[in-house]
């Protein structure tokens, strides 16, 4: 349904554009850009994946090009009086396995000042701080925005409206973003999950070197898991009162759920320094859990070398263990959607031409016991044991912005 | 493995390789840069706050309404503006527009072919704002709104 809104708002931009000939409102400006990343992920352990968020499809190589490779297409419609259409189309690895592109960006703006920028259509969801820029890599100097954090939330296109307050108090520049909607996403191979009512609200400061965020959103859950294991784990726990107990934890409608980020990016020349912390809570069919990164960069000439430190740690799992009785079962369950690990990365980012930049990331992980953290096994799920290693793994990208 | 005796030390190279960033990372020229307007423009005046978050895509327009805002390619004269105004060096600000452009927040100043095509740019759209090296300072078609040094 919402895959139809954002098709009927591309439609809309699309018609305002092509009517716009002699008789309707005049394009003044038609601007088209874009940016892209081709990127491999290898880990040192031949029975795992690296997989950025758990809603991915894992693939089946030993190199990962799923993960990072994407490809965006944007267009901006000026139509003179502060109103402009802007629609991006995306293509990246899907959780249906596939690359087929999608909009992800297809809004009206309109600003009635200098100030405002009221927007309708398909937006980002802006959970943390850099939620809304998650696939341009370009504009990060890791590899890709530390996983322990980001993975926290996989929903990315905001069905609904957002507003734009922009102001200067003294020599900070203040940014109010309200926003509200909703979101969908699948999961892979054939789940789904929505986040309904989706309200929040971000506050950027920025001065100087120094930018600070915070960022809080809460809505309403709904999901459905899509593989053949937890189908197993489905029809094996329909045949008991607990068992269904345990599986009204596991998927469903209306869980309650909310994102809490705070970070800060400081950047003056020669250090970068960037750090967050981020907060999932939720009332069931996915775990609550906290994340936080931390990176310190140095620019020397066209290089940024780095080092970040990132954690991911679970609060509690989707089903609890007063209720999961320690059935083994549900315990694979709970980790296999855990994405508790704590990780160092060690990486280059190198401006090798003024529209492009290459990228390697050395990092090691350490799985939570109880958990996947970003991993995925290649082959057997139920034989392959993932929590508790220590995983390295090597990105390697080039992005590209045109 | 790295043969000392085949491609010289390493110390050697490492000390090549650091002069070669060093030369990457020019030092700030101490040269002038104008943001100007046409001098039949409409807009009067400008403040270093007002020109920084035009720049940086924090706001769209003034309270005197600007059709454009002009850029010069990448070159000195640029990587001098920026940095001079916003404090930030060329990979940084390209970074930070990709990340405007790509939210939807703000397009990035409109690129003219050299300092020349700023200046006819200007010339042609009156509520155009651009900037141009210190040797226009004495246009008598163009109105000087910052010195930036």
């Amino acid at each position: 349904m919402k895959n139809r809104l954002a098709a009927g708002l591309t439609a809309f931009a699309a018609a305002l554009v092509l009517h716009a000939g002699p008789a309707a409102a005049d394009i003044e400006s038609v601007t088209f850009s874009g940016f892209g990343t081709l990127g491999v992920v290898r880990s040192d352990a031949a029975d795992l994946q690296f997989v950025r968020v758990g809603t991915e499809a894992p693939g089946s190589g030993r190199l990962n090009f799923g993960s990072d490779s994407v490809l965006g297409v944007q267009g901006n419609f000026g139509f003179g009086n502060g109103t402009e259409a802007v629609v991006q189309v995306l293509a990246r690895h899907t959780p249906k396995h596939d690359y087929i592109p999608r909009a992800a960006l297809a809004f009206i703006s309109f600003a009635p000042s200098p100030e405002f920028t009221l927007r309708a259509g398909r937006l980002r969801v802006p959970a943390f701080m850099l939620s809304d820029s998650l696939d341009v890599n370009y504009a990060h100097s890791w590899v890709r925005p530390p996983v322990e954090v980001y993975a926290l939330n996989p929903f990315a296109d905001l069905d609904g409206i957002d507003l734009l307050y922009r102001t200067r108090i003294a020599d900070v520049d203040l940014e109010l973003h309200p926003y509200f909607g909703r979101s969908r996403v699948d999961i892979a191979h054939y789940g789904h999950a929505s986040l309904s009512r989706l309200r929040g609200l971000n506050i950027g400061l920025s001065k100087g070197p120094l930018t600070l965020h915070l960022g809080y959103s809460r809505a309403r859950l709904d999901l459905r898991w899509g593989d053949p294991e937890f189908d197993r784990l489905q029809h094996a726990l329909g045949a008991f009162p607990q068992g269904r107990l345990m599986l009204a934890e596991m998927q469903g409608n209306g869980a309650s759920a909310s994102f809490t980020s705070a970070g800060f990016h400081w950047d003056d020349n020669r250090w970068q320094l960037i750090g967050e912390y981020a907060v999932r809570r939720t009332s069931a069919f996915v775990n609550s859990a906290s994340g936080w990164h931390l990176t310190i960069g140095r620019h020397v000439g066209a290089t940024t070398p780095y080092l970040r430190f990132a954690r991911n740690r679970q609060s509690s799992p989707i089903v609890s263990r007063n209720l999961s009785m320690g059935l083994p079962e549900i315990d694979a369950f709970n980790a296999s959607r855990n994405n508790g690990q704590r990780s160092i990365g060690a990486g280059l980012r190198w401006d090798l031409h003024p529209n492009a930049a290459m990228k390697v990331e050395l990092a090691r992980s350490r799985i939570e016991n109880d958990g996947w953290g970003a991993f995925y096994p290649r082959g057997d799920i139920l034989s392959t044991r993932v929590s508790g290693r220590t995983v390295n793994t090597l990105s390697l990208s080039i992005d590209v912005v045109f | 493995m790295w043969s000392s005796d085949r491609f010289g030390s390493p110390s050697c190279w490492i000390a090549l390789l650091v002069v070669l960033l060093a030369l990457g990372a020019h030092p700030a020229h101490a040269e002038e840069v104008l943001i100007v307007t046409a001098r039949t423009g409409t807009v009067e005046t400008l403040s270093r706050d007002e020109a920084e978050q035009l720049y940086l895509g924090r706001r769209a327009t003034l309270a005197t309404r600007i059709s454009m805002l002009l850029d010069l390619p990448p070159g000195r004269t640029r990587d001098h503006f920026y940095r001079t105004l916003t404090d930030k060096n060329p990979s940084q600000i390209r970074a930070y527009w990709s990340r405007m452009v790509f939210t939807g927040r703000a397009l990035p100043p409109k690129e003219a072919a050299d300092a020349g095509d700023a200046r006819r740019l200007l010339l042609e759209n009156p509520s155009a704002i651009g900037y141009l090296p210190g040797r226009y300072a004495d246009d008598p078609e163009l109105r000087i709104l910052l010195r930036l040094e």
